[in-house]
Parts: structure tokens; sequence; C-alpha cells
């Protein structure tokens, strides 16, 4: 408190200075608010390399770091970043990239084509975690100093999803890529740069004032790591923190009246579902797994997780994408789903279902699902490991039903792609259906927008039908923020943008 | 020749039943702790006959709700009756405690009782070992020993019957050791007496005082051990009910919904109190100089 009200007294003094110089000329007013923004976000990064982590923590920092060639719009419409222009060549299969002129490093070396030609090929030389986003990609060359060509083996309509939906196809510097320096010391482009990273309490971004976007209003980016919501929460409201995502679901209500914060609350691109194992019986039968898809009550899970924060879904694609197509097959039906089972002649089974103690939300939904099939003669018991042991288990194929959900997908075939593709790459629940194959072939390479939104659909629409995935609701992005920070906006690909806010006195 | 006479009947003969049953119950501190224990054990074995609801019936609309007269404890975040899954929690809590001490005292009584009858250097290798498992905290062994056998109700008893085991090996080892020096147990091997019927006839009954009370006091450690683990989500996996699980999903609702916590942390506390109260009664009445002086005041 006392250290608040000396605080205060600075700032007065400050006003007060400036009000007496009232010529105004020459007089930084970014200087003078430089206020540090201090972030909760709910745990810690378990690397800074762009390119090999896959940790949300690290990319809600890194986001402020890097750059992309292009990069998404709150509309996730692939804007400008790095790359100015853009051209595709009339066979589809060339793609030239402008790059802007004069970027700098934080280290101050220049951006240079080759910075862009070195990225990617790193992460594909390397098979680092986002290799598949370029597999389409059979060359990349610096034309000059200012021009990528980059060459695909068949049209790629989801080229520029691919290259900027995220940060982890960032363009990374060469020596601090190679010295290693990377996974604690990053060097980008972004709007701030990284000062001092303390393992285990925080990570201190300063502001970069040559960045080719103009230097952010705010001084810095203090990231802390707070797990516990409740925590969280309070240092929000006592003004220790001025932004936070370590928000409990169930607390959200209770904040909507509350004026000493901003709730920030947007449909997200995430989504949960239900997978069964198509490798066991009796879950291999396309009419139990319908079954299922009829017991549960989806408005039941969805609140249970997330108190009518979530929006109820059917398919992957939420309601805001223009990929959104609507299908409502399901809906809770005892009747018809104890008739599906008696169609398949399995009148009873026992279903071991998985979900991650890491993921609260869902042991609480595993709960609902068990009482919900029980009423159809399927005995579930829950299985909650940790994360990693969760992963082994579907890896392994050890589970008859699954519940999880995917994060940060954009284009449709981030969406269905590897997923329900007989060689798709996260197919853990061995789904076939040749038609969807075709489809999902056909889509990936269409370079019509509406035509290639009519492939997705119709694959969409045979996937849930066969519960190749049952999809149950997409969640919203929940943020919050100090109602002194102005210009922030609660993004729904989670990610997290400081560069052009700022703080009101 | 009197002096033995004298010292005979305390170090010999155990207390007959009947006057042990009486002192203990004199004690009204001792009398409502029983009470409560037979409470509670008529709970967990009735207990998922008169829960009013279904303990695992989910209702999502119902979710959340106060205590009333419908629902007496309130409801959870899945809409379901607290108050039967207080009920029902109890067999699942009760169960964990007597099943994993019962272990503990079977095993730790065969270590003890060989250990100290025997010495020598079997003594020293199994006290050794048992030193080495006194080393890590309760707590901390428990964790462990679920990390690598993995959650569940039986891995819960077994982890906890092994921590608890140690204890029961020591306070059988010193007992044994002060019984094997008495002149009966002399004259008994000198009579050339097996030493398993030296075992079971002689030395045994002369030490369950100390072990009954300390089964008592572990019961109640069992309890709170199991609801730690449960807490932590090493323990009762859901939707089985217990009541450290219970407190567990009840934390992110602290805030919102007391009634979630407050019935599961009282039927801990009640419990584990319970049981503490009769072992603080069991200690006075068997150890023979606590009874010489409650024997005393009876008189007076």
């Amino acid at each position: 408190m006392k250290s608040r009200m000396l605080l205060a007294g600075i700032a007065m003094t400050g006003v007060a200075a400036l009000a007496a110089c009232s010529t105004g000329e020459g007089v930084d007013l970014d200087g003078a608010d430089g206020r540090v923004l201090t972030a909760a976000i709910a745990g810690e990064p378990d690397q800074l390399d762009p390119h090999k982590t896959t940790s949300y923590f690290s990319f809600q920092v890194l986001e402020n770091i890097y750059d992309t060639l292009v990069e998404p719009d709150e509309n996730l419409e692939m804007q400008p970043a790095l790359a100015e222009d853009w051209e595709l060549s009339d066979d589809q299969l060339t793609w030239t990239f402008e790059l802007r002129e004069g970027v700098t490093f934080h280290d101050g070396s220049e951006f240079t084509a080759d910075d862009v030609v070195y990225s990617y090929n790193r992460i594909i030389d390397e098979e680092l975690s986002n290799a598949w986003r370029l597999s389409a990609i059979t060359d990349i060359t610096a034309t000059d100093d200012t021009t990528v060509e980059i060459t695909v083996a068949q049209p790629t309509p989801n080229l520029l999803s691919s290259l900027g939906g995220f940060k982890g196809l960032a363009i990374v510097s060469e020596d601090n890529a190679e010295s290693g320096d990377i996974s604690t010391a990053p060097v980008g482009t972004g709007p701030f740069s990284l000062e001092n990273y303390t393992s285990g309490d925080s990570i201190e971004l300063v502001a970069n004032e040559d960045y080719w976007g103009g230097a952010p209003e705010i001084a810095g980016v203090t990231f802390r790591f707070i797990s516990e919501g409740s925590t969280a929460l309070a240092a929000l409201k006592s003004g220790d923190v001025d932004w936070t995502d370590s928000i409990p679901a169930q607390q959200v209500q209770g904040l909507e009246g509350d004026d000493t914060i901003v709730l920030g609350q947007n449909p997200s691109n995430d989504y949960w579902y239900l997978a069964m194992n198509q490798a066991k019986e009796p879950w291999n039968d396309v009419r139990v797994r319908q079954a299922v898809a009829y017991a549960i009550d989806r408005d039941a899970i969805a609140q249970v997780t997330s108190y009518g924060t979530a929006e109820v879904n059917q398919l992957a694609i939420p309601k805001a994408s223009s990929w959104y197509s609507e299908y409502d097959t399901y809906s809770t039906d005892v009747d018809q789903a104890k008739s599906l089972m008696a169609d398949a002649g399995v009148p009873s089974a026992e279903m071991e279902l998985l979900v991650s103690s890491d993921y609260p939300e869902s042991v609480a939904a595993a709960q609902v699902i068990a009482d919900n099939l029980a009423e159809i003669g399927i005995t579930v018991s829950i299985s909650s490991p940790d994360f990693a042991s969760w992963l082994d288990a579907q890896n392994a194929g050890r589970f008859d039903m699954l519940m999880m959900s995917w994060l940060g997908n954009i284009d449709p075939d981030d969406f269905y792609y590897a997923q329900h593709h007989s060689a798709g790459g996260s197919n853990a629940q061995q789904y076939s259906n040749p038609e969807v194959d075709a489809l999902l072939d056909e889509a990936r390479t269409e370079t019509d927008t509406d035509a290639r939104k009519a492939l997705y659909d119709e694959a969409a629409a045979l996937i849930a039908d066969d519960a190749s995935y049952i999809y149950l609701y997409n969640p919203s992005v929940i943020q919050a923020w100090s109602p002194e920070l102005e210009d922030y906006e609660a993004r729904g690909d989670r990610a997290i943008r400081f560069k052009s806010v700022s703080f009101s006195d | 020749m009197t002096m033995s006479e004298k010292q005979a009947p305390a170090a010999a003969t155990p207390p007959s039943r009947g006057s042990l049953i009486g002192l203990l119950l004199q004690n009204k501190v001792t009398l409502a702790g029983c009470i409560v224990l037979l409470i509670v054990a008529v709970v967990a074995i009735i207990g998922p006959l008169v829960a009013p609801y279904g303990v695992n019936a989910t209702n999502v609309v119902n979710a959340l709700q106060p205590p009333s007269a419908e629902h007496w404890f309130g409801t959870d975040d899945l809409g379901r009756d607290v108050f039967s899954r207080v009920l029902v929690a109890t067999r699942v809590s009760l169960l964990v405690a007597v099943a994993s001490v019962a272990f503990a005292l079977v095993i730790g009584v065969v270590v003890g009782i060989v250990s100290g009858y025997t010495r020598g250097w079997l003594d020293t290798v199994l006290m050794r070992g048992v030193d080495v498992m006194f080393a890590f905290p309760v707590l901390l062994l428990a964790m462990a020993i679920v990390a690598i056998l993995g959650p569940g109700l039986l891995t819960t008893m077994l982890a906890i019957g092994i921590v608890y085991t140690p204890i029961f090996a020591r306070v059988t080892r010193g007992s044994t050791l002060s019984v094997a020096v008495e002149p009966f147990v002399q004259a008994s091997r000198t009579m050339g007496t097996g030493s398993f019927f030296i075992l079971r006839r002689h030395i045994l009954p002369n030490i369950t005082g100390p072990l009954i009370v300390q089964t008592s006091l572990s019961l109640a450690f069992a309890i709170l051990s199991e609801a730690a683990l449960s807490f932590l989500g090493l323990g009762v996996q859901p939707p089985q009910p217990s009541w450290g699980r219970m407190l567990f999903d009840a934390q992110g609702f602290l805030g919102m919904a007391w009634w979630m916590s407050i019935f599961p942390g009282a039927a801990i506390f009640i419990t584990v109190l319970a049981f503490n109260l009769v072992g603080d009664g069991l200690r006075d009445v068997l150890d023979p100089r606590q009874r010489t002086i409650l024997e005393a005041r009876r008189r007076r």
C-alpha cells in the first residue's frame, strides 16, 4: 500500500512537470507512462525454442518475441507480417513472398530472406514438431535479400495458415539457433525482446523500440507463473498482476458483475471430443458408437466443464468460423441408443474411459458420461492418469474411449486430416473410411474456397455419422485484465498479443 | 517369594475381559468415542442401503444446491447428493483403514516378534530395514508406492499398509524384548518348550495391550492418510466416493459451495477424533501402571 501511494505521488509530480512545460515539444509521452505489464500465466514454459516446444505456456511468451511471415488477424484471416506481399503462380505450385525491408532482430542483425530459408529448413530437416505443416513444400529459395520462393508438390490452399497460424513457425535467427541459446534466450524480430528469464519465477520482456510495426506503448511485459486460479484472480484484483488467463470456469459467472476487472470471453477454435478405440470390440461396430453418441448428455457435459461458457457443437469447427457447417444428428435419446445397442447385439459392455487428471474438467465430464452410459448397459470405469501417461496410453491404444481436446487449429485441414484420414498422424482411434480419405485428400488441394468448404462439410458429416469422434463443445477463451489496460483483445486462437496495449492513468 | 507373588498377576495373567471393558466405558470421553465408532461402523454397513439418492447419479440441472430438506448436505458440482455420498464413502474410508492396518499389524507383528525373540543378526537386519522405512515421511512413502503401482482402491490399501508396518514392528519388538526375559518365559524354555509355542502361548498374549492401542491410533492415521492420498488424486478413483476424494473435488468450489467440503471434512474429523479418544482410553486401561491408578480411583 505504502509503495503504491509513493508511486502515485511520483506520477502526480510527473503530470505537474508536464503541465509546466506545456510547449509539449519533445516530451516523450511513451516514456512517461513506461509501465511494465505483469501477466500471470498458468504454468511455466518448458523451453523457449519456438520450433521445438509444444507447450502453450511457451507460446504465450513467444507470441510477443517472434514474428511469422503472415499472421492471423482477429477474424483469423492471414495478414502481412514479415512478408509484405505474396503472389501465387498460375499453376498454384509456386508462392513468391516479398519480405519487409529494414527489419532487425533483437541483437541488431538484419532480417533477410536467408533467415526465412534457414527457419523453415530447420523445421523440415530436423523433423521438429511442426514439420507436418510444411510437408507439402518441396523447395525454399531466397532469390534475393527480400524475396523467398516456396515450391509445393501440389496446390496447397492452406499454405498461409500453415506458415503463419501460430509462432511455432516463427522466423528465428540462425546464430541464436545454432548456438543453442534459443531455448533459454531467444532472439526474434517481434515487439518485445527477452530481458531476463528466472526459472521457476518469471520471464521479463522489454519493448523493442525498433519494432517494424511501431514501438509498443508499454515498457515491457513480465510473465509470472501462477497455476492456482484463485491465487491469480486475487493477484489481479489486488493489482499485483494486470492480466491473467488462469481462471477456473466455475468462477466466471461470479466475475461478470465485478468492475475491478475486465473479463474477456471469446468463442475459441478449440474443441473437446470423445473417441472410441475402433481396434477393439464392440467399439468397432458403428452402431455401438452411435449409441454412445445418442446416450450422452452434451448440455450436461458442457455445463459441468465450462459453466455455460462453452458452445455445444456436434462438429469440430465453431460457429464463428467461416468453415462452420450445421450438423445436429445426435440429441440425447436413450431409446434410440438402446435400440442401436440391440441392433448391434451388444446388450451390455465394459468400457475404460481414459481422461487426464491434468484436465480436471475431463474427470468431471467422465463422471457424467459414466452415469449416462449406465442407462444403456455400458459399465464405465474411469482412468485419470497425468497427461504424459494419458498420451502413452493413447498412443499404445490402451483405451476403450478417451476424452480430450484439440486447440490452435485454423484451417479445416488442421481439424480433420490428421485425426480422421486412414494415414493421419493423430488417428489414435484407428478410423478408416475410404470415402472420407478421398474427400480429405481432394479438399487438401482444392483451390476454390467454396468447393473446398463443400468437400469438408461432406467429410465432417461422414466422420460424425460414423462417430469417429463424438464432438462435444467448443470452449471459450477466458481471460481477465485490469480496467487500466486498454486495447487488449481476447482472441479466438488464444494468441496473447501485448504489442498494441497501453495503460490509462 | 512374597515379591514374586505380588508381581506375577500383573505380568503374567492378562486382566479379565469383563473388568477391562467396564474400566474402559467408565471414562465418559472414551464412551462417547465408542458410541461414535459404533455409529460409523453401522453407517459403513448399511450406508448404501439407506442413502436417499444414487451415489453416482448425476443431475447437472440440480448442481451446487445448498443444503435443504431434499438434499440435507446439498449437492455437488455434478448435482449428486452430498449426504448420500458421505454415507457411502464411510464404507470406503473404513474399509481402506481397516484393511491397511490389518496388513500392517500382521506383517509388523511377525517381523517384530521374530526380531525381538531371536535377537542376533536377524534382529539387526530386520530392524535396520525398519529404520530405513522410518526415514521416509509416511505420506511421501505412500505417494511413492502409489506412483509405482498406479492409483486405485487396492493400491491405496497396500500403500498405507506398508507405511504403517514399521511402527507395528517396533512396538512388537520392544514388548517382546521385555516379555522374553520374564521368569515364566525362561522357565518354559528351560522345560524344553518349542519356540513357536512360547511365542504363541506366552509372548503374544502379553504384548496385546500396546498392540491394541497402536491399532486404534493407526486406524485414525490410516483414515487421514487415505483422505490425504485421495485429496492428492492418488487414492480412490472417481466416481467412487471417499471422504478425501470428495474434499479434492470440492477444492475448486470452496468459495461457492461450502457444503461440498464441510460435510466430508466433518466426517473425517469426527471419525479420527473418535478413534483417537478410544485409543487413549485403551492405553489408560491396558497400561498396568495406569490401570492401578484407575482401579484405585474406582475403589475410592
